[in-house]
């Protein structure tokens, strides 16, 4: 059943991506990005990552995707791009990105992890249970990583505050040339 | 259940996040632009007092289970950082003030960039390194396109913006994949993991974190974005990001390698080589070329990037920790030199109104007390003595001779050779500000300096100098740094 | 079910996601490339942690999409801010800048 699942939710998943990157429309592509963050999702359930999986739909589809989609919105650019006339120095590096992909898609098929065994479902990493998971993961992340979690928070907000900061009509006036005024004394 | 949590550690951190707050607050309630800017400087000096009493405390304080370790080198680098932040902010309160940009916020999104740097020197896991090197960058990213009605600084901004999330995104795989081999965040824990027999993944898997790293110290070939971004960011933002984010990644960078993926050393030592000695050589040859002083600092700090690799690349052949602590007396010397460089960019730029360098000709006539340390700064980039500049590449090269092995000796031979390279450049500029005619039209007479850039240039150069004469100082410090606590 | 074949999808999304940021032109898609190449971090984060039973593995994952929404808004404001001086999302028409 759950090979099953990991096939069909995989195939989603490359699907979308691709979809995400050759669409003309972006609003399509935005689309396409719910539908592979939605099978991953599904790819956590699998593994018994419920909250990383609910955190992944309410944060990543949910608030993030509609960011981008009203964005788009915004500025109007609901059209098609064209697709041609990519950069001089793209062939090479996507070569080379192909070849790392290669070489490493060829070490993980041939790597022997530790005991070759499956992945743990349902055994200890979460006792089978709904709730143990989230009561795991909520041990962990507010004793070893508080610390991290703490400087998240300041992070989040001096995130909101640069995003306003930017994205506000000041009222000054626009006045591209000054490298710097120089005004009397101080 | 409850974790041990000893607030005497995370001092620096509190002052400076209140400080945060309070600057927010400040800005809300006061049209002037003088207070949160007092607020900011205020708070930064404050954070030093409680670094100092856990110097003088000087016990080693591990918390979360090795996650994040308050030690000697915590400590010298948390300092280096409030320093370096303290100095932008004296660059930064004319220059943001007097302009049609102003917002209070600025000095908010400065000091949670510091906050994430003071953070990463004694974030000892993967995870806390990560969320450390975002709080770092994402308020730079709104720093750079500060001047919003810019369209250079636009650019600047949308450019490091990418880079920065795309070297984010490279640097996470190949931390997941380490992750998943040594089974553990924490550094001790890879370390443990790198000293038995590691396998070819485990090659992968650092190569793609270093590439990650390799983005954001600038280091050739992922340097491409350091030139536009310092260009069109405002200038106090490009010393900013060139010293203090740069040193930044480094300081991650060193602690990552030294103690976790030291004992690997085939999967991470030719990377390393190979970024320095390419930033080393494309950083000064494409200096050689610059008209704009603003993007010539840039090149020149790429390759300044590339000679604070050099002992890096090498560590791994030398014993005990003189490779290690030539990193952070490089970082240290680094940092005094190239703030002093920007500060004395931005008082020229008050004269000149331009970023030319054939702008700056005949400067030292008018303006000899701006030029004489501006000379200084660039001497000591190009490490002449008696400037601290040579210290620091005594300090290098003594580590490459440590190593003593042939590729390190080739390593040095290459950092020697560039050293000549940067001397021209640098030296051309200082003879343009000497030796040449002003040229025809430029107004080179103009109100007096803000007592702010003068502090900080006047700063710079003392350190510079004494430094230069009493090595020993930072010398010290290097070795404080590495002693077990 | 073996820890592999998730690795395998997560390095395949990951460069799809790599393809993406190099092809495309719109900031606004290079982003949402990026957020491809950071899911397939999270997949071997997650899939690692269900392998080795170590949780950590999935804490990360969450600080990865937190962080990732603030990416994301600071970065979308950057568009937004670029958009309205040229009127184009477009980054060939973003170079003033040599190099």
């Amino acid at each position: 059943m759950t090979v099953v699942l990991f096939f069909i939710f995989g195939a989603l998943t490359i699907g979308g991506a691709l979809g995400v990157v050759l669409a003309r429309n972006p609003v399509h592509s935005a689309l396409f990005l719910v539908l592979t963050l939605v099978s991953v999702a599904v790819l956590f359930l699998l593994q018994d990552a419920q909250l990383v999986a609910a955190v992944q739909i309410i944060v990543y589809a949910g608030a993030i995707v509609v960011l981008f989609l009203f964005v788009i919105m915004l500025l109007g650019v609901d059209q098609t791009e064209p697709f041609a006339e990519p950069l001089r120095f793209q062939r090479p590096v996507a070569l080379a990105l192909g070849a790392i992909l290669l070489a490493e898609v060829l070490l993980l098929a041939g790597h022997r992890w530790a005991t070759g065994a499956k992945t743990a479902r349902g055994v200890g990493i979460t006792g089978g249970a709904f709730g143990s998971n989230i009561q795991r993961v909520a041990r962990v992340l507010f004793t070893t990583f508080l610390w991290p979690f703490e400087i998240t928070a300041v992070l989040l907000v001096i995130a909101v505050i640069g995003a306003v900061v930017l994205a506000r009509r000041s009222a000054q006036t626009p006045d591209s040339e000054s490298e710097s005024a120089p005004r009397s004394g101080s | 259940m409850n974790p041990h949590v000893d607030f005497h550690a995370f001092a620096p951190e509190i002052v400076l996040t209140v400080t945060i707050v309070a600057v927010l607050i400040a800005d809300l309630f006061t049209d002037d632009s003088k207070l949160p800017a007092r607020i900011a400087a205020l708070g930064v000096l404050g954070s030093l007092v409680p670094v100092l009493t856990l110097a003088v405390d000087g016990q080693t304080r591990s918390l979360f289970g090795g996650a994040f370790v308050v030690d000697p080198f915590s400590l010298v680098l948390t300092g280096f950082f409030l320093v370096a932040g303290y100095v932008t902010l004296l660059l930064s309160f004319d220059y943001i003030g007097e302009g049609d940009y102003y917002q209070g916020e600025f000095y908010v999104l400065l000091l949670t960039s510091l906050l994430g740097m003071i953070v990463i020197s004694s974030a000892r896991d993967l995870i806390s390194i990560f969320v450390a090197l975002e709080t770092i960058t994402i308020p730079t990213f709104v720093l750079a396109g500060w001047r919003k009605h810019d369209t250079k600084s636009n650019e600047a901004s949308l450019k490091y913006f990418l880079i920065g999330v795309l070297s984010s995104a490279v640097m996470l795989y190949g931390m997941s994949l380490v992750f998943g081999l040594a089974n553990s965040t924490v550094l001790v824990d890879i370390h443990k993991y790198a000293s038995g027999h590691t396998p070819a993944l485990f090659a992968v898997a650092v190569f793609l974190t270093l590439v990650g790293f390799a983005f954001k110290v600038s280091a050739v070939p992922f340097h491409f974005w350091a030139p536009d971004t310092y260009e069109g960011a405002p200038t106090p933002v490009t010393a900013f990001l060139s010293v203090a984010s740069k040193a930044g990644g480094f300081v991650a960078l060193l602690t990552i390698v030294r103690l976790g993926f030291f004992p690997s050393g085939n999967s991470w030592q030719p990377i390393l080589w190979v970024l320095a000695a390419a930033s080393m050589t494309l950083g000064n040859l494409a200096a050689l070329r610059q008209t704009n002083i603003v993007r010539m600092l840039a090149y020149s700090s790429i390759a300044q990037g590339g000679f604070i690799l050099v002992p890096l690349a090498v560590a791994g052949d030398v014993r005990g920790n003189a490779a290690w602590q030539a990193v952070v007396i490089y970082i240290l010397i680094y940092g005094a030199m190239n703030l002093g460089a920007f500060a004395a960019v931005i008082a020229a730029a008050r004269r000149t109104r331009s970023a030319e360098i054939s702008r700056l000709a005949g400067f030292g006539r008018t303006n000899p007390a701006i030029a004489v340390m501006f000379s200084v700064f660039l001497f000591s980039l190009a490490g002449i003595p008696p400037l601290a500049g040579w210290f620091a590449k005594f300090v290098m090269f003594r580590a490459v001779f440590d190593a003593n092995t042939t590729v390190a000796v080739v390593l040095g031979v290459i950092a020697a050779v560039n050293s000549v390279i940067a001397f021209f450049y640098y030296s051309g500029v200082v003879r343009r500000l000497w030796f040449d005619e002003p040229a025809a039209g430029v107004e080179l007479s103009s109100p007096r300096l803000p007592v702010g850039l003068s502090a900080a240039m006047g700063l710079m150069t003392a350190v510079i100098l004494v430094v230069g004469v009493y090595p020993q100082f930072f010398a010290r410090l290097g070795e404080i740094a590495f002693q077990r606590g | 079910m073996q820890l592999n074949e998730f690795l395998i999808l997560a390095a395949f999304l990951f460069c799809t996601g790599a393809y993406g940021v190099l092809a495309r032109r719109n900031g606004v898609l290079v982003l949402m490339s990026i957020e491809l190449m950071l899911n397939a971090v999270n997949i071997n984060l997650v899939a690692f942690s269900a392998f080795t039973k170590n949780v950590s593995g999935q804490i990360f994952a969450l600080f990865i999409i937190t962080i990732a929404a603030a990416e994301v808004g600071v970065g979308l404001a950057i568009v937004l801010l670029i958009y309205r001086n040229l009127h184009s999302p477009d980054l060939d028409e973003v170079d003033q800048l040599k190099g």
